[in-house]
This record gives structure tokens, C-alpha cells and sequence, in this order.
């Protein structure tokens, strides 16, 4: 069986910077990895890439089965709506829809709105008692989750997450890495760029870049639970 | 859902999005109003100007030296007809007479159609207001300095060896041929010249565009054979020349106003277009595609050029109104067939200035969530 996402001798240039060099790895399905590296070592462009934000210089990126370096505009768009949930550490929540709606947004895009499903969703990630507040009225770590029933509502085969819990206090963080560790346990492929070794230590296997290169892919070394 | 996201967009941008609808809703209303008078103000207008003098006239064909004439019956058969564009009909019959040694036109008339196709006559004492007084005429101004006539005066006319003594009731300047004239009942007229039942000319005011005065000039002549029955170009065409300028103005004016609304709206929608950013570039990473944001953003663009429509049509009317009372002396009534192009030309105008919108589908969700 070949794995879900496949990065081979991937190259991205902004002009003369060289933000990856020739960054290779697989995932398979149903892992959890942790890309992990100092600040401007390439982590948000390679998660960029992989979620159809961003295209590459040079190299294959392939997430089930479909390169994506081939892919034009709109099917990009379609790549993103039917396979990628993000989770962005700014939240990113729409201000002026109730967190229900920021949720059946991704609904919309995909395909059809599910208000019940929707509901459910939020019901998962423990707001069920906060589905018509607005982001201005919901707390960082409330946003968060309102932003990963919103990434996981059209069952997504990659959840990328961007510093999930880089905006959150330790009560919260603590919440958040609890629904990821859940969503991997349910099977979901998750990719975390993360500075925090805690949440690196949860992960299945740690992809290290430094300077835009593929420094090291490892198991954590503390056992999980 | 795009339904609710549009309702949410509307609430979420109601300042910028008020101004814009305030442009267009003024925009609207100008337009309306002018569209209104525009409708009404030719039939306004071309009843304006059957107060200038007839622009048809019946005449028996020019031939041989003595002055053809026609036989009177032929007021009867222009009424028979029941052409409701037809204003006024006034019969002339001419004679050459004298007043003592001086040679002077008389014309014979009524009084009471000639008022309503000459109202911009000036008069200078009384009016002969009915068709039965033989004992009054009118003096052209001209006549009136040459003959010393002033009102009151007694006037003694003859043609051949018949006479008619006359008081000038008043002096009129028209400043056409009656200046030179008297003018007094086709009646007396008739007997002064042993006429009866003679006509020289029929005028008539005809009511419409140059089109309609052409076609009641066609029916007049089908069924009036044997007569000339003519318009009188010079009054026809600047008729037509000054509707056409009025339609000219009133269509300029709109297309001014539209794209000074369509500039209010830009300039809305530009800063609405920069505010838009994060929330486009999210809603790309999400897989929304530039149609699924575009329409959200062009049905709000027509929904508040719809509102400013219906809204500015009902402004435009009582402004219309208003226009009406202060120009034509008469209330403009309102056009439903106004309404659909108010809110047509409104929208358009609304789609056009949400151009920077458009702009928006290039963005690229990478950049705005890193934050640039």
C-alpha cells in the first residue's frame, strides 16, 4: 500500500531565499507527524505546500495519489476543500459568523450544508453550549476548537495544523493536544508543524528541517500513552 | 448557507456598505425622477407648445388669380373625425379692405380658438370672447400705430361698395401677419366680402410628436380631398428639435449621475475590498473557490443596488413631482415602467463599482495567512 503523502526532492525559492532544499519523507495513513525546526526553517512553507497553498520549485508532492505540483487553480481549491482541514495558530474564524456557521462554512465549500452535523461537530470538541457565540465572544483556546471541528467536518484524509496551541495558555493547550491525540486515535493523518517538544513527543515520527533541509525524521524518545 | 453568509456579510459591513447604498440610492433617485419627467414631460411639453400657434393648416390649392377659397363645411368635417390630438381649429377668411383711404387685411376668425392656439399673444385691452359679437374686432399692433386706433376707437370698414363699423375692443401683437391685421368674427367678415360660408384657411393645433402631428396630417388629408392639408415645418421641426435636446439633456444627465454613484461605490468598495482580504484568503484556504466568493460578493453588490433601486424610484418620484410643479406647472404622475429601469440601471451601477471586489479573487491565501 503506498503512502498517503509522499515529498520527494522538494525545492521552494522566494526569489534568492531557498526556504526547502530537497526535502524528502513519506507519511502513511493514520500517522501523526510533528515537523519541528527553529523559526524560518521552513515548516509553514512545507505544510503550505502540502495543503495546496503554496506551490513548489521543484520536486513531487503527492498526497493520495494526486501530485499536486500539477494540479491548476481550481483544482487546487477542490484538493483543499475535499482533502486538507487546516488548523491555523491565528484560529482564523470567520468574525462575523457564529461558531456553528464558521464550521458549515467548510460544509458549504465542499459540497452541501449540515447544520445538524455541524452542531455535532462543535458537540465533539465540547461547545455545544456555544455554537451561536461569535469568535469576539469565545475564548483563544474556544476558537481552537471551533477551528478543528471546522478542519475535521468533511472528514478530511490530512489535518494540517500550523502551531495549534502557539496562541493558547497551558489549561487549553492541554485541551487541544487531548482532541488531537483523539483524531489520531480515530485514525486521522495528522501533520503538526510545532516548536513544542511536548507536542513532538506525542507524535508518531518528528521531521526536523533546518535551513529548509531535511535534517532528521525520528520516533520521540518518551514512550506515549 | 449563502443566504446566511450574505445576510452576515451585509451586517458585518453595514457603515461602508450604508455609504454605498446612500450613493446609490441617490443615484437612483435622479434617475427615477428624470426617467419620470422624461415619460410625462413630452406630453407636457408638446401640449406646451399648442400654445405657440397652429402647426397644421387646411388651404384649397393655390390657383389662377383670385385667392381660392374653401367652402366652410369643412370645420364641420374636421370635428366629425373626433382626432382627439387636434387642440383648437380656427377658420381665417382674408379681405382686402379700407379704412377710409388706407388699404387693410381683415381677417375673419374664432376668437375662442384662436385664444387657445395663441396664448402667448400680448393684448392691450379686451378680448372678443364670443363667436356672435359682430360689433368688436381686434387690432394688430402694426395696423393699429397706421390706422390710429387705440381701444374703444370706432372703425369703419369697406370692400367694394359693402361697409362694417367696428370698436376695437383690443390691440394684439403677435409678431407675425396679424400685426397688420383686423381681426374679427369670421361672420362679419364673410358679409363684409359677400362670402357666406367661405373660408380662406383652416389652422389647426395639433397636440404630439412630430410623428403623431405627421399622422393626424395624413388623416386630415385622406379625408379632406381636394384640400392641401399641410404641416407647418418650421413649428414641427423645432418642436421635434427641442424634445430632442430635452431627451438628449435628461439622457446625459442620467449617464453623469450613474457613473458619479458607480465612483461613490468604488470608492466604498475599495475599502471594503481591503477589509476583505484575511476573510477571502481563508475562506480560498478552505477550499471556496473564486465563483463561490465572487457570487457572495456580486449578489450583495445587486442586493443593495436592488434596495437603492426601489428605494430611489420612490425618492424619484416625489422628486419628479416636485420637477413637475416647478417646471410645467402640473404634477408629474409616477411611471411603473420606471421602477424595472431604476432598478436595472441601479444595479449595474452597483456591480460596476464593486469592481475592487473582483479584484479579491486573486488573492493569495498563503500570503494573508502569514499575515502580509
Amino acid at each position: 500500500m503506498s503512502p498517503l503523502v509522499q515529498v520527494e526532492q522538494l525545492d521552494k525559492r522566494f526569489g534568492e531565499v531557498r526556504a526547502l532544499d530537497h526535502v524528502s519523507f513519506e507519511v502513511e495513513a493514520g500517522e501523526w507527524i510533528a515537523i519541528m525546526g527553529p523559526s524560518g526553517s521552513g515548516k509553514t512553507t512545507l505544510i503550505n505546500i502540502l495543503g495546496g497553498l503554496d506551490h513548489p520549485s521543484a520536486g513531487r508532492v503527492v498526497v493520495d495519489g494526486l501530485e499536486i505540483g500539477n494540479l491548476g487553480e481550481r483544482e487546487l481549491t477542490r484538493y483543499r476543500a475535499d482533502k486538507i482541514g487546516f488548523v491555523f495558530q491565528q484560529f482564523h474564524l470567520v468574525p462575523y459568523l457564529t461558531a456553528l456557521e464558521n464550521v458549515m462554512l467548510a460544509q458549504y465549500f465542499h459540497s452541501i450544508t449540515d447544520e445538524k452535523e455541524a452542531a455535532q461537530a462543535l458537540c465533539r470538541v465540547g461547545l455545544s453550549d456555544r455554537l451561536s457565540h461569535v469568535p469576539a465572544e469565545l475564548s483563544g483556546g474556544e476558537q481552537q476548537r471551533v477551528a478543528i471541528a471546522r478542519a475535521l467536518i468533511n472528514q478530511p484524509k490530512l489535518i494540517l495544523a500550523d502551531e495549534p496551541t502557539g496562541n493558547l495558555d497551558e489549561t487549553n493547550e492541554a485541551i487541544v493536544l487531548k482532541l488531537l491525540h483523539d483524531l489520531h486515535d480515530a485514525g486521522h493523518t495528522i501533520l503538526v508543524v510545532t516548536h513544542s517538544q511536548a507536542i513532538g513527543n506525542l507524535a508518531d515520527r518528528r521531521v526536523e528541517l533546518e535551513h529548509g533541509r531535511l535534517a532528521r525524521i525520528s520516533a520521540p524518545s518518551l514512550a506515549k500513552d | 448557507m449563502f443566504l446566511r453568509i450574505l445576510w452576515k456579510l451585509l451586517g458585518a459591513s453595514r457603515g461602508r456598505l450604508a455609504v454605498a447604498l446612500i450613493a446609490l440610492t441617490s443615484g437612483a433617485a435622479v434617475c427615477s425622477a428624470l426617467l419620470n419627467v422624461n415619460l410625462d414631460a413630452e406630453r407636457k411639453l408638446t401640449q406646451e407648445f399648442r400654445t405657440l400657434g397652429a402647426n397644421v393648416v387646411i388651404a384649397p390649392p393655390a390657383g389662377g388669380n383670385e385667392a381660392a377659397l374653401a367652402d366652410a363645411a369643412v370645420l364641420d368635417r374636421v370635428a366629425a373625425l373626433h382626432i382627439s390630438q387636434i387642440v383648437a381649429t380656427a377658420p381665417y377668411l382674408y379681405v382686402a379692405a379700407n379704412s377710409g383711404t388706407q388699404p387693410v387685411i381683415l381677417a375673419g376668425t374664432w376668437f375662442d380658438q384662436v385664444a387657445k392656439m395663441n396664448s402667448w399673444w400680448k393684448l392691450e385691452g379686451g378680448w372678443v370672447s364670443s363667436r356672435d359679437d359682430h360689433e368688436h374686432c381686434l387690432v394688430g399692433f402694426t395696423a393699429a400705430r397706421q390706422l390710429g386706433l387705440a381701444p374703444g376707437s370706432s372703425v369703419q370698414l369697406r370692400s367694394g361698395d359693402r361697409n362694417i363699423s367696428l370698436t376695437v375692443a383690443g390691440i394684439v401683437t403677435s409678431g407675425g401677419a396679424e400685426d397688420n391685421q383686423i381681426l374679427t368674427n369670421l361672420d362679419s367678415a364673410q358679409a363684409l366680402a359677400g362670402l357666406s360660408g367661405r373660408v380662406s384657411l383652416v389652422q389647426v393645433s395639433v397636440a404630439g410628436t412630430p410623428a403623431e402631428i405627421e399622422g393626424v396630417t395624413r388623416k386630415l388629408a385622406g379625408n379632406l380631398p381636394g384640400l392641401d392639408v399641410r404641416p407647418v415645418r418650421q413649428i414641427a421641426a423645432a418642436e421635434g428639435t427641442i424634445l430632442g435636446r430635452i431627451r438628449g439633456l435628461i439622457f446625459w444627465t442620467i449617464a453623469l449621475i450613474l457613473i458619479l454613484s458607480m465612483l461613490g461605490v468604488l470608492a466604498s468598495m475599495a475599502a471594503l475590498a481591503m477589509e476583505r482580504r484575511r476573510d477571502v484568503g481563508l475562506m480560498k484556504a478552505l477550499g471556496g473557490s473564486v465563483q463561490h466568493i465572487m457570487r457572495l460578493f456580486l449578489f450583495e453588490a445587486a442586493t443593495l443596488g436592488a434596495v437603492g433601486g426601489v428605494v430611489g424610484f420612490l425618492i424619484g418620484v416625489v422628486l419628479a413631482r416636485w420637477m413637475g410643479e416647478r417646471i410645467f406647472g402640473v404634477a408629474i404622475s409616477a411611471r411603473l415602467e420606471v421602477l424595472p429601469i431604476t432598478i436595472a440601471l441601479t444595479i449595474g451601477v452597483a456591480l460596476a463599482g464593486a469592481f475592487p471586489l473582483r479584484l479579491l479573487g486573486r488573492v493569495r491565501p498563503a500570503e494573508i495567512l502569514r499575515g502580509e
